[in-house]
């Protein structure tokens, strides 16, 4: 399955971070990933940090010239059915 | 070579032209075209954010940036310190040393700070902040920039009325004069101890805090292969923020030293009066700001070309040059029209606050703390109010 895709390129700052928690807040139980497309540095620290608070894992590639993509993995199964 | 260290290689050649250019008018010009690259290269590689410093620890109990604020706070002071010690070794005297940022304090302060603090949370960045990014080709920082100028004519129309209602009767306190030079160190810097014991503390009930990922370790083949290692280390990785920090409050020492302490609303001030007496919109004479050292409004003097104009010129084009070399230069263009009216508009704000607070995030605070002033503290702690007040605000722009 693709993953849902957020671009945030072009933001100021905090937005990428802020967006990106808001669309992993509505991210629906049975998806998994959501793709984050930022060309804003700091925001490489904080959107790791602001996920894994909500039980999602980071991985960072660059993605061309100073623009990177975040794949953010739930790495916390809800347990109820 | 790569595509990145040719052009940064271009923009250094350019650097290095200008001081030649610089030095041939004027040695201290110079000098300070040295200090802004330095301040600016450090910036951008370390992503040094005082607005993100006051910002995160309210927007997600976040406090690198603060973190790296407060060593650079306790590096200037001790430096400050010493030299302040030496200038005026008798502080019985009430003699105020002549270029530290011992400033008036009243509701001046606080208000400056309070619009400031706010300012730069909906700008996404304070006035270096703003400079900086505008190196690295965010455009938003331009627009920001170009409030903060606004900010400060308008605080320059309304200067006399504020020396004339309130600064004129308001006190310089200097804490080496109530407690002498040690106990004004030793209390300043426990005071900035109190102030990270604190954030770590917020930090810790906030959760996990994920630290930017350092690449993989290398298993050198050669010296030539360390040695690259290193200028990778310096010129394309972040940098960690406690030595961003404390590089950041040594060069301000060594500028103290040299000159005066880092600030430079003051100048961004002069253009923006320089640019308004083209339309007749400059306001007359400012009463009051000749005595008072620190990024006081300076009104034009009709001779566009002095040090500190080098000074900001410097930290726009050395951020330039780090974020070329590192490969984050980009043009970044907000595709919500709601991000140029929120950076104008924090801008204007922020351009106030600094004309009345007298500086910004360096001049009132980061320049203002280790000169041993009550003034910066104060300053301080408004700034953070403001910025909780513009942490509340831009949850509600999205």
């Amino acid at each position: 399955m693709t993953p849902t895709k957020l671009d945030v390129r072009g933001e100021i700052c905090p937005y990428p971070m802020m967006r990106t928690v808001s669309a992993l807040k509505k991210l629906p139980g049975d998806e998994s990933a959501l793709e984050v497309v930022t060309d804003h540095a700091p925001a490489l620290e904080t959107i790791p940090t602001q996920a894994a608070r909500l039980g999602f894992r980071t991985d960072i590639e660059e993605a061309g010239v100073s623009e990177w993509r975040i794949t953010i993995t739930r790495t916390q199964v809800e347990e109820e059915a | 070579m790569t595509k990145n260290s040719t052009l940064a290689l271009i923009a250094w050649a350019t650097a290095a032209g200008v001081y030649v250019a610089a030095h041939a008018v004027d040695a201290q010009f110079a000098m300070f075209w040295v200090f802004g690259l330095a301040f600016g290269f450090v910036l951008q590689r370390a992503r040094f954010c005082f607005a993100s410093a006051f910002r995160d620890i309210f927007l997600m109990g976040h406090a690198r940036n603060m973190k790296g604020v407060l060593v650079g706070l306790a590096v200037g002071a001790v430096g400050f310190g010493v030299v302040m010690s030496r200038q005026v070794p008798l502080t019985s005297l009430g003699i105020y040393p002549p270029s530290a940022n011992v400033l008036p304090l009243g509701i001046h302060t606080a208000l400056g700070g309070l619009l400031f603090g706010v300012g730069m949370v909906l700008a996404g960045g304070c006035v270096s902040g703003s400079i900086y990014r505008m190196g690295e080709g965010y455009v938003a920082s331009w627009v920001a920039f170009a409030g903060v100028m606004g900010g400060l004519l308008l605080s320059a129309h309304t200067w006399n009325w504020w020396w004339e209602a309130h600064i004129s009767a308001t006190p310089r306190i200097w804490l080496p004069h109530l407690i002498g030079h040690p106990g004004a160190l030793v209390a300043t810097l426990l005071g900035l101890a109190a102030v990270y014991v604190w954030v770590v503390s917020i930090e810790h009930r906030a959760g996990v805090v994920v630290p930017v990922a350092s690449g993989a370790p290398i298993q050198p083949e050669s010296f030539g292969e360390d040695l690259r290692s290193v200028a990778r280390r310096f010129f394309e990785q972040a940098w960690p923020i406690i030595p961003a920090g404390a590089a950041l409050g040594g060069l301000n020492v060594l500028l103290f030293m040299a000159q005066e302490p880092w600030g430079f609303t003051g100048e961004v001030s002069r253009w923006s009066i320089a640019a308004a007496s083209i339309v007749n919109a400059a306001p007359g004479p400012l009463v009051g700001g000749e005595s008072l050292p620190g990024c006081v409004l300076v009104p034009s003097d009709g001779n566009f070309l002095n040090h500190m104009l080098f000074l900001v010129l410097g930290m726009f084009f050395g951020s330039f040059a780090a974020a070329v070399g590192a490969g984050e230069f980009k043009l970044r263009i907000p595709r919500r029209p709601v991000r140029y009216g929120q950076s104008l508009g924090g801008g204007v704000i922020m351009g106030y606050g600094s004309g009345i607070g007298m500086g910004c995030t360096i001049g009132a605070f980061f320049s203002a703390i280790p000169s041993l002033a009550v003034n910066g503290w104060v300053f301080g702690g408004f700034l953070a109010i403001g910025a909780w007040i513009g942490t509340l605000i831009i949850q509600r722009i999205q």
